[in-house]
C-alpha cells in the first residue's frame, strides 16, 4: 500500500473503528443477549475511536479520497460528537434496564449515528454530506421510537421521519440544481463556480433550498415545528442524542459549506441569514415561556441556542470559526447536563403507553429536597444555558456578543441581549421548581444509586467541567483557537 | 430525442399526480408503475442507459412486491372475487393504459427514426463507467451505502417487531403457572372433597382456551 493510502486509513481509523464495532456489537448479539456487555462494547469501541482521533492530530490535514477531509476542525467535531455518544451510551445503560423488549440495538443505532456524525464532520463533497445526514437520521428514527409501545415514542419517532425526510428532499434538490449548473458536488469547486456567476437564479434557488434541508436538521425557524414533539416524546438517551452529537454535526457541516461554498457576496444573503437568526432567537425564547414539560422547553431553548450561533455564521470572518467552536462546546456540555438529568430521574424506563419520561416540569418539583446533588448538576446547566458569568455559558455568549459587535451588526446583538433576558426568566423558574417544597402528588424520582452509575457519573462531570470552564476557560479557547487558525 | 425526454416527464408528472391525488392503493399503485417506467424512459433519453434499466428493475420490481402484499392481506373469498372484478371496471386502468400507450408510441417513434444512440447532450453513460467511479472516487459512499443500509435494516427489524415473541415468552409463562396450580390442585384433590376436585378440569380448560386465543 502506499504512503498515501496508509495516512488516509489512519486518518480515518476513528469511523473504521466505529463502523466495526457496530459489526462486533452485532455479532455479539447474535451470539448472546447480554445488555451490559452491549453497553460496556460500545464504550470500548468509542473509547478507542477517540484514541484514534487524538492520535491523529499530529497529522495535519488529510484527503481521504476526493469526498471526505480530515483537518483539525473534523477532529474537533469528532472530539464532541464521540464524547456525546459516549455520554449517552451510559445514561442508555441505566434507562433501558427498565425496558423489557430487546435492549442491544439501541447501542448499534446510536454507533451508527455516531458514525454518520463523523463522517459529516469530514465532508467535503455534496454526496459525503449527504449520507452523513442519512446516516446520521436513520439510526436517529430507530431511537426515538425505540420504546414504541409508548405515543409518545412513537409519535416522536414517527413526525422526525416524515419531516426530516422531507427535509432531506429539500436538499437532494438543492444538490440536483446546484450540479446542474455547474457539473461539480465538490464544495470548493462549488464555491468557486458560486463566486464566479452568483448571480445565476438556478445557483441562488440551489443554495437556498440547500439551506432549507440543513435548517430543518438544525430546527432553525421557521422550519422548527418538530422540535418540541420530537423532544418531549422520544426516550431520554435518544432525545439528548438528538440535542447534542446530531446538532453539532450537522452545525459544523453548514459551517464548512458555508466558508467553502456558500460564502455569499452579495449583502442581501447575510441580511437574509442575520433576519433568520433574529426570528430563531425570539421565537425560541417567546415559546419556551409558557411551557410546563422540561423536555419541550429544552427543545424551546435549543432552537433559542442555534439562532445565537447564526450569529457567528453570519458574520463569517474575524473570529467567527473560534466562536462557533467555543459556543458549540459549552452547548454540547450543558445540553448533556440537562438533558442527564431529565433521563436519570426518567430511568429506569417504565412503561407507561403515553410519554414515559419524566418530562412535565411539576415532576421535578422538590427535586432538591430528596436528590440535592442532581438538582445542583440542573441548576448549574440551567444556569449555564442562561448564560450566567461563572459558568461556560457566559463564556460562550461573551463570544457570540463580541463577534457582533465587531461586525457592527447592532440588530444582532440587540436580539441576543433581548433573547437571553426572555431566557432568564424561563430557565430561572425551572430552578425556582426544583426547590419548592414538594407537594403530595405523584411524581417520578431517580433511583438511590443513580451517583454510583455511570450514568450519574458522567453527568457530575459535565457539571463540573461546566463550571470549571466557566472560572477558566483558557485551556479551552487555547484549543478552539487553535482548530480555528490552522 | 428530445421529444421523446419532454413526452416522457410529461407523462411521468401526470402518473404521480395520480398517485398522490388517488384513494384506492391499488389504482395508486398502477399510477406508480407507469410514472416509474416514464422516469426510466427520461433517463435513457439522456442517454444514461444503466440507470434507466435499473429504475425499471428495481422500482418496477419492488412496485409487484408491495402488489403482492396487497394481495396478502385481503381476504382470500367471495369478496375477493368481487373485489377483483371491481378493479377490472375501465375506470381502473384506462388512465395508466392512455399513459402508458404514450409511452409506447414514444419509444416506437424513436426506434422508427433510427436514431440508437443519441442522447440530448454528452456521452452516453454505460454500466462499467457508472462501476468505475463507484469503486473509484466514490468508494467511502459504497461503504457508507452499507452502513445506511445496516442501521435501516437494525431500525426496521426492532420496530416492525411482531409481538409474537414476546407473547409466545407470555403463553410458556402462564402455561408454567396453570401447571403449578395444577400440581396444587392434584394435592388438594387427594386431600379436599370431591366437589372441588370436580371444578378443576373446567378452570384448566377455561384457561387452556384463554392461552390459545393469546397465542393467536
Amino acid at each position: 500500500m502506499s504512503h498515501d493510502a496508509v495516512m488516509a486509513l489512519l486518518a480515518i481509523s476513528p469511523l473504521i473503528v466505529v463502523s466495526m464495532t457496530v459489526v462486533v456489537v452485532m455479532l455479539l448479539i447474535a451470539w448472546r443477549r447480554n445488555h451490559t456487555l452491549s453497553a460496556i462494547v460500545t464504550a470500548i469501541g468509542l473509547n478507542v475511536a477517540l484514541l484514534a482521533l487524538l492520535f491523529g492530530w499530529t497529522m495535519g490535514t488529510v484527503d481521504v479520497t476526493s469526498v471526505l477531509v480530515v483537518d483539525d476542525l473534523s477532529r474537533f467535531g469528532g472530539v464532541l460528537v464521540l464524547m456525546s455518544t459516549l455520554a449517552c451510551v451510559t445514561l442508555a445503560h441505566h434507562y433501558l434496564e427498565g425496558y423489557d423488549g430487546p435492549r442491544d440495538e439501541f447501542y448499534l443505532l446510536l454507533l451508527s449515528a455516531a458514525a454518520g456524525g463523523l463522517v459529516l464532520v469530514s465532508a467535503r463533497h455534496m454526496t459525503t454530506l449527504f449520507f452523513g445526514i442519512e446516516l446520521l437520521s436513520m439510526p436517529l428514527f430507530g431511537m426515538l421510537a425505540y420504546t414504541f409501545r409508548d405515543r409518545g415514542a412513537l409519535e416522536s419517532g414517527i413526525k422526525y421521519m416524515v419531516l426530516s425526510a422531507a427535509a432531506t428532499a429539500f436538499l437532494l434538490f438543492g444538490m440536483a440544481l446546484l450540479y446542474a449548473v455547474t457539473g461539480t458536488l465538490d464544495f470548493a469547486e462549488l464555491g468557486a463556480a458560486l463566486s464566479r456567476d452568483g448571480g445565476d437564479p438556478w445557483l441562488l434557488a440551489g443554495a437556498g433550498l440547500m439551506l432549507v434541508g440543513l435548517a430543518f436538521k438544525l430546527s432553525i425557524v421557521p422550519f422548527h415545528l418538530w422540535t418540541p414533539d420530537v423532544y418531549q416524546g422520544g426516550p431520554g438517551p435518544a432525545t439528548t442524542f438528538l440535542a447534542t452529537a446530531s446538532k453539532v454535526a450537522v452545525f459544523l457541516v453548514l459551517l464548512r459549506l458555508f466558508q467553502s461554498t456558500l460564502a455569499f457576496h452579495q449583502d442581501w444573503w447575510h441580511d437574509l441569514l442575520g433576519f433568520i437568526a433574529v426570528i430563531t432567537m425570539l421565537v425560541g425564547n417567546l415559546l419556551a415561556l409558557t411551557q410546563n414539560d422540561l423536555k419541550r422547553l429544552l427543545g424551546y431553548s435549543s432552537i433559542a441556542h442555534f439562532g445565537y450561533l447564526l450569529v457567528a455564521l453570519v458574520v463569517n470572518d474575524g473570529l467567527a470559526v473560534e466562536t462557533v467552536g467555543v459556543y458549540l462546546v459549552t452547548y454540547v456540555l450543558t445540553t448533556l447536563g440537562a438533558f442527564g438529568v431529565v433521563t436519570l430521574v426518567s430511568s429506569p424506563y417504565v412503561a407507561t403507553g403515553g410519554t414515559a419520561d419524566a418530562s412535565p416540569l411539576h415532576h421535578y418539583r422538590g427535586l432538591f429536597w430528596r436528590r440535592p446533588y442532581l438538582t445542583a448538576v440542573m441548576t448549574v446547566s440551567m444556569l449555564s444555558l442562561a448564560g450566567i458569568p461563572f459558568t461556560a455559558g457566559f463564556i460562550g455568549k461573551f463570544y457570540i456578543i463580541a463577534v457582533g459587535v465587531e461586525a457592527h451588526r447592532w440588530w444582532l446583538v440587540g436580539s441576543v441581549v433581548l433573547g437571553s433576558a426572555i431566557g432568564l426568566y424561563y430557565y430561572l423558574r425551572v430552578m425556582v421548581t426544583l426547590f419548592l417544597h414538594e407537594p403530595g402528588m405523584q411524581r417520578r424520582d431517580a433511583t438511590h444509586d443513580w451517583a454510583e452509575r455511570a450514568g450519574g457519573m458522567v453527568v457530575l462531570g459535565v457539571a463540573a467541567l461546566v463550571i470549571l470552564l466557566g472560572l477558566y476557560p483558557t485551556p479551552m479557547i487555547n484549543w478552539v483557537s487553535w482548530v480555528a487558525g490552522s | 430525442m428530445q421529444i421523446a425526454f419532454y413526452l416522457s416527464g410529461l407523462v411521468a408528472i401526470l402518473a404521480t399526480l395520480r398517485v398522490v391525488t388517488g384513494t384506492h392503493p391499488v389504482h395508486a399503485l398502477l399510477y406508480l408503475i407507469v410514472s416509474l417506467i416514464a422516469v426510466a424512459m427520461v433517463f435513457f433519453a439522456l442517454g444514461a442507459p444503466f440507470a434507466g434499466a435499473l429504475e425499471i428493475i428495481v422500482y418496477a420490481g419492488a412496485i409487484m412486491v408491495l402488489f403482492v402484499f396487497v394481495v396478502m392481506m385481503l381476504n382470500l373469498g367471495e369478496s375477493a372475487v368481487e373485489q377483483e372484478r371491481a378493479w377490472l371496471q375501465p375506470k381502473a386502468w384506462v388512465g395508466p393504459a392512455v399513459l402508458t400507450a404514450i409511452l409506447l408510441i414514444v419509444m416506437i417513434v424513436t426506434l422508427a427514426s433510427g436514431d440508437y444512440s443519441g442522447s440530448i447532450s454528452g456521452d452516453p453513460l454505460t454500466a462499467k463507467m457508472v462501476g468505475i467511479s463507484l469503486f473509484g472516487p466514490y468508494l467511502v459512499i459504497v461503504e457508507l451505502a452499507a452502513m445506511l443500509l445496516l442501521a435501516a435494516l437494525v431500525a426496521a427489524s426492532h420496530l416492525g417487531r411482531s409481538e409474537a415473541h414476546d407473547e409466545a415468552d407470555l403463553a410458556r409463562e402462564r402455561q408454567r403457572e396453570i401447571n403449578g396450580q395444577r400440581e396444587l390442585e392434584e394435592q388438594t384433590r387427594r386431600t379436599a372433597p370431591p366437589r372441588e376436585t370436580r371444578q378443576t378440569p373446567f378452570d384448566a380448560a377455561d384457561k387452556d382456551a384463554g392461552t390459545q386465543e393469546g397465542k393467536a
